[in-house]
């Protein structure tokens, strides 16, 4: 397992200090969307179709913080949109560290090699670069021709300086189990801390509608990609959820557990599914249908998502509510298989 | 129009990636993107991604769907593309034009110095180089001649502010106290406005702090006596120095908006030291000579580095939200 030892420790500190207050939802991940620009247009996003005048409006540093402090989650994975077009990106990545929040910035890396002077190397902050593949894979993915190769340049100069780098892969129908490993691979050669993987969810408004993952190929797939994992390589994330992936476990969602702010409020449901805006955290998590979601719903949206921000807080949450289930977190972080 | 008609356009307009214009039973229309709906309203988000509006269902005669959608667009241009990627010189901000740095140009190294600390950076000769808020800032002291044009020309700013000290010639002015330029006018000559948007978003900036806005007058000479300044006065000018209209002209000219911010250092009612009255790189050796010419020039002369002072850390406390501030305004374009 890729994730350091502290932060681990902060996580669980927090996990405990939910159980104890017996809080039946609590938030795990601050999913921070700052703005919806980007500067790439991949094929299976549904983030970024907005009018201009809503693409050019983006969170304050001031609001940024303000909802981290709302929602107390440990850690914020600022999303978007790509991030790093956010004029004062380094801004909120600093005032958020300074909170001791555990900060993933997810980005494209297209523009990370030119800003990494704004950014100064943290604990607290980890790179959070998409990559979804090898170079084919991952340029077709994107849609532009040579963005693996500036993405890995970018690690590199991050990694020299001394920033906490992990990637992130969304797979799609047709993704090759070999390939991926192969790439798992050469990440792990790159010197990432860590890998995160996880099916795309298939937005209504993504362009490209053929190739989301059904839930059956997601198993097959993540089996076959994860199966026999090799001890060079590292995942940031809990081996329930790659379980979880490979079939060999089942979860409930718990889209609490990742909430998403952006510039229209607290998205409800939950980061994939848009069904509204409450004003605060707290109408967010009282006034949400939330039994309405999820796979028992019945909700025909959510039979096929598998997606991290939906069921690693269940993975997580399930490692701290059975001894089993801690005793299989451990062991596989011990030895690495899953 | 039924309440389930209504109910139907609402659930449309809801899923729509685009501006609608909402039409009311009292025959007001708002256009604007629906973000949220209930069974009892639904909350819109103006064309300027700024106000925000609940408008109960009742009082809704009917929805179009007027703006383009953006879900659909997306859609369309990537049929059309299929299978081509973008290529590998597609540049790097995408759709998003990098905003380009800001150039601060002064015309001493001395006055440099207060740029450099607002940026946190190190002067390197007379030039300093940094980041405000992610906002790239290059400031060069070019002297009080001609220098704005080459910088301009080289440097391709988005902005170029005119910054440094100024003399007070509006008696409500002391030392420390900033002035933002609406105008600025040659000595007996003609002037140039200053451009309403960078200036605008700098006035927000700036409140709190001790500033006005007004006539800047440009002199060819250091306006050292009351009696300089008093003349200068005549034309309603708050401020002089002998920098802001060149700069000014050398942005227009390029056809980059500017600002000329000025902290004053000596007041309409004080007047300069000799060897102050011309533009020197370095006043060092002229300053030591002249505080040993007698106690009274030596009084002076602290006098004088006090008030440099306060107008240094005037002008560092502006930059330092300056900047920022115009960034942002930038993206909200």
């Amino acid at each position: 397992m890729a994730i350091p030892a502290g932060q681990m420790m902060a996580v669980g500190r927090y996990l405990l200090k939910q159980r104890l207050a017996r809080r039946e939802r609590y938030p795990l991940v601050l999913m921070l969307e700052p703005l919806f620009r980007c500067n790439l247009s991949c094929t299976g996003c549904g983030k970024i179709q907005y009018p201009v005048q809503l693409l050019r409006r983006q969170l304050s540093v001031a609001e940024c913080v303000s909802a981290s402090d709302e929602c107390g989650a440990p850690i914020v994975s600022v999303a978007g949109g790509e991030p790093l077009l956010h004029p004062q990106i380094a801004d909120i990545a600093r005032a958020l560290v300074d909170r001791r929040r555990f900060v993933y910035l997810c980005t494209n890396a297209i523009l990370l090699e030119r800003k990494l002077d704004e950014f100064e190397p943290s604990k607290y902050l980890s790179f959070s670069v998409h990559m979804d593949g090898p170079r084919a894979e991952h340029d077709h993915s994107v849609c532009r021709e040579g963005v693996y190769d500036v993405a890995v340049k970018a690690i590199r100069a991050a990694l020299d300086r001394g920033f906490r780098v992990t990637t992130n892969s969304t797979l799609f129908e047709g993704s090759d189990p070999e390939r991926m490993r192969h790439f798992f691979d050469d990440m792990m050669e790159l010197g990432v801390e860590g890998m995160m993987v996880s099916p795309g969810y298939s937005y209504e408004k993504a362009p490209d509608q053929e190739h989301f993952l059904r839930r059956e190929r997601s198993h097959q797939l993540f089996a076959r990609m994860l199966g026999s994992p090799k001890r060079s390589w590292s995942f940031n994330q809990s081996p329930l959820f790659l379980q979880f992936l490979m079939g060999k476990r089942d979860f409930e969602c718990t889209p609490w557990g990742n909430p998403t702010y952006n510039i229209f409020g607290w998205q409800r449901p939950c980061y994939l599914l848009q069904d509204g805006y409450a004003k605060s955290f707290r109408e967010l998590m009282e006034e949400t249908d939330w039994p309405s979601y999820g796979r028992k719903s019945g909700n025909p949206r959510c039979q096929d998502c598998m997606v991290h921000c939906g069921f690693e807080p269940s993975a997580v949450r399930a490692a701290f509510e059975s001894p089993q289930a801690m005793a299989g977190t451990v062991a596989s972080m011990v030895t690495g298989r899953l | 129009m039924t309440e389930a008609r209504i109910a139907e356009l609402v659930d449309r307009a809801f899923d729509y990636r685009g501006y609608v214009t909402l039409r009311r039973s009292d025959g007001s229309e708002l256009v604007g993107f629906v973000y949220d709906r209930s069974a009892a309203h639904l909350d819109l988000l103006d064309e300027s991604a700024t106000r925000r509006t609940r408008i109960p269902l009742a009082e809704i005669a009917d929805i179009a769907f007027t703006g383009e959608d953006a879900a659909r667009k997306s859609q369309e241009i990537w049929e059309r593309r299929k299978g081509k990627p973008e290529p590998r010189e597609t540049p790097a901000h995408g759709d998003w034009a990098d905003p380009g740095k800001v150039l601060v140009l002064v015309a001493l190294e001395h006055e440099l110095r207060s740029v450099a600390r607002a940026l946190g950076a190190a002067r390197r000769g007379s030039v300093v180089r940094g980041r405000l808020s992610g906002g790239e800032v290059v400031a060069l002291a070019v002297g009080v001649g001609g220098g704005a044009r080459r910088a301009v020309a080289e440097e391709h700013p988005r902005l170029v502010v005119s910054c440094g000290y100024s003399g007070g010639l509006d008696p409500a002015l002391r030392p420390g106290d900033l002035v933002l330029a609406t105008t600025v006018r040659r000595a007996g000559g003609d002037a140039l406005a200053a451009p309403e948007s960078p200036r605008l978003a700098a006035a927000a900036a700036l409140d709190g702090l001790r500033f006005l806005q007004g006539g800047l007058v440009c002199a060819t000479s250091a306006a050292a006596s009351p009696e300089d300044k008093r003349a200068l006065a005549r034309d309603g000018a708050l401020a002089v120095d002998m920098e802001s209209y060149l700069v000014a002209q050398a942005a227009g000219e390029a056809g980059v908006p500017w600002l000329a911010l000025r902290a004053i250092v000596d007041p309409l009612d004080s007047s300069l030291p000799p060897f102050a009255r011309e533009a020197r790189p370095d006043y060092f050796w002229p300053a030591l000579r002249y505080a040993f010419s007698g106690p009274r020039a030596a009084l002076r002369l602290v006098r004088l580095g006090r008030d440099a002072s306060r107008a240094g850390a005037a002008l560092e406390a502006a930059l330092r939200r300056l900047v920022p501030a115009l960034a942002a305004a930038e993206a909200h374009r």
